[in-house]
C-alpha cells in the first residue's frame, strides 16, 4: 500500500501538479475543490437554515430541487480532492484530520440524503423535530469538514 | 498570534461565512436562472440578512488573517491579487446597489413558485455569480500569484 502510494506521489502527474509554477496546475484544483465545497454546503446550509425556522415562507418540497445542484458540487470537489491526496497520499493519509475529516464528509453526506428522503416523502408536512435534528446535525458537520480540511495543513 | 490554531480558526470561520453567503447567493441567483422553479423568489429574498451574517463572519476573519500576515497580502507582487479581491468586492457591492436602487429586487420579489424572472434579473445575477467566483478564485490562489512566471 505504501509503496502505491509513493508510486502515485512520484508520478509524473503529480509531480507536475505540485511542483509546475501554472497558475493551472494546483492552484486550479484548489480553486475547483471550493467552487465543489460552495456548491455543496451552500445550497446545504440554505435548506437547513430553513428546517431550523428561519424563512418559513419558503415551500420546503421544492427545495428537494437544490439536490442535483448539491451532487453536482459534491462529485467536483470529491474528484479534485482526489487529484490533491495524490500528490501528497503518504502526509495526508497519516494526518488523523485528514480521517476526521472524511467522516465529517461521510456523515454530511449520509445526514443530505436523509433529508432529501424527508422533502420528497412528507413534502407538505415533515415532522418538524426530526427535521430540525437533521438539520443541525448538518450543519456542524459541514462546519466539522470545514474545520478538519483547514486544520490539516498545521497539524 | 503565534499559537498554531489561530491561522487555521480564521480560515475556518472565513469559509464557514462563505458556505452561508454563498448559499444564499446561488439560491437566489440559480432561482432567477430558473433552478428549483417550484420556489417563489420573494421568500427566498427573505433569506438576505443571512447572507449579510455570512458575509460579515468572512469580513472579520478575513482581516484578521491580514493582520496576522500583512506581508502575504500587501506587499508585491501578491497584492496585484489582493487588489483585484476587492475590487470584485467592491463591484459586487455596486451590482447589488443596483439591483435594489433600480427596483430589480422588488420585481424579482413578484416571481412566484414556477414563473420565470426577467431578461434584466438574469444579467444582474450572471453579475453576481461571475464576480464571487472571482473573488473566490483571488482568494484561493491568492498565495500562488506572482510565485508563477
Amino acid at each position: 500500500m505504501m509503496g502505491f502510494l509513493a508510486w502515485l506521489e512520484s508520478s509524473a502527474f503529480s509531480s507536475w501538479l505540485k511542483e509546475s509554477p501554472s497558475l493551472l496546475a494546483y492552484p486550479a484544483v484548489l480553486f475547483l475543490h471550493t467552487v465543489g465545497l460552495v456548491f455543496t454546503a451552500g445550497p446545504s446550509t440554505v435548506i437547513s437554515v430553513r428546517l431550523l425556522g428561519a424563512g418559513r415562507g419558503l415551500p420546503l418540497a421544492p427545495l428537494e430541487r437544490l439536490f442535483p445542484v448539491i451532487w453536482i458540487g459534491f462529485w467536483i470537489s470529491a474528484v479534485s480532492g482526489l487529484l490533491m491526496l495524490a500528490v501528497d497520499a503518504t502526509t495526508k493519509l497519516a494526518n488523523p484530520l485528514f480521517s476526521l475529516k472524511m467522516i465529517f464528509v461521510a456523515a454530511s453526506v449520509a445526514l443530505m440524503v436523509l433529508v432529501r428522503r424527508m422533502l420528497k416523502a412528507g413534502a407538505a408536512t415533515p415532522e418538524p423535530s426530526r427535521g430540525r435534528w437533521l438539520a443541525f446535525a448538518s450543519l456542524i458537520c459541514w462546519a466539522g469538514a470545514i474545520a478538519a480540511g483547514r486544520f490539516m495543513a498545521y497539524f | 498570534m503565534t499559537l498554531w490554531w489561530y491561522l487555521p480558526l480564521w480560515k475556518t470561520l472565513h469559509i464557514v461565512g462563505m458556505s452561508l453567503l454563498m448559499g444564499v447567493v446561488l439560491a437566489v441567483d440559480l432561482r432567477i436562472f430558473g433552478v428549483a422553479r417550484g420556489l417563489p423568489a420573494r421568500p427566498l429574498q427573505r433569506l438576505m440578512p443571512w447572507a449579510a451574517a455570512g458575509f460579515a463572519v468572512s469580513l472579520v476573519s478575513g482581516a484578521l488573517l491580514v493582520r496576522a500576515n500583512p506581508q502575504q497580502y500587501l506587499a508585491a507582487p501578491l497584492n496585484l491579487a489582493f487588489y483585484a479581491k476587492i475590487l470584485c468586492l467592491v463591484l459586487v457591492g455596486l451590482n447589488d446597489i443596483l439591483y435594489f436602487a433600480t427596483g430589480l429586487k422588488r420585481e424579482v420579489d413578484g416571481v412566484g413558485a414556477g414563473e420565470a424572472a426577467s431578461a434584466s434579473a438574469k444579467i444582474v445575477a450572471s453579475v453576481s455569480l461571475a464576480l464571487w467566483f472571482s473573488v473566490i478564485y483571488l482568494g484561493v490562489t491568492l498565495p500562488f500569484f506572482g510565485v508563477a512566471p
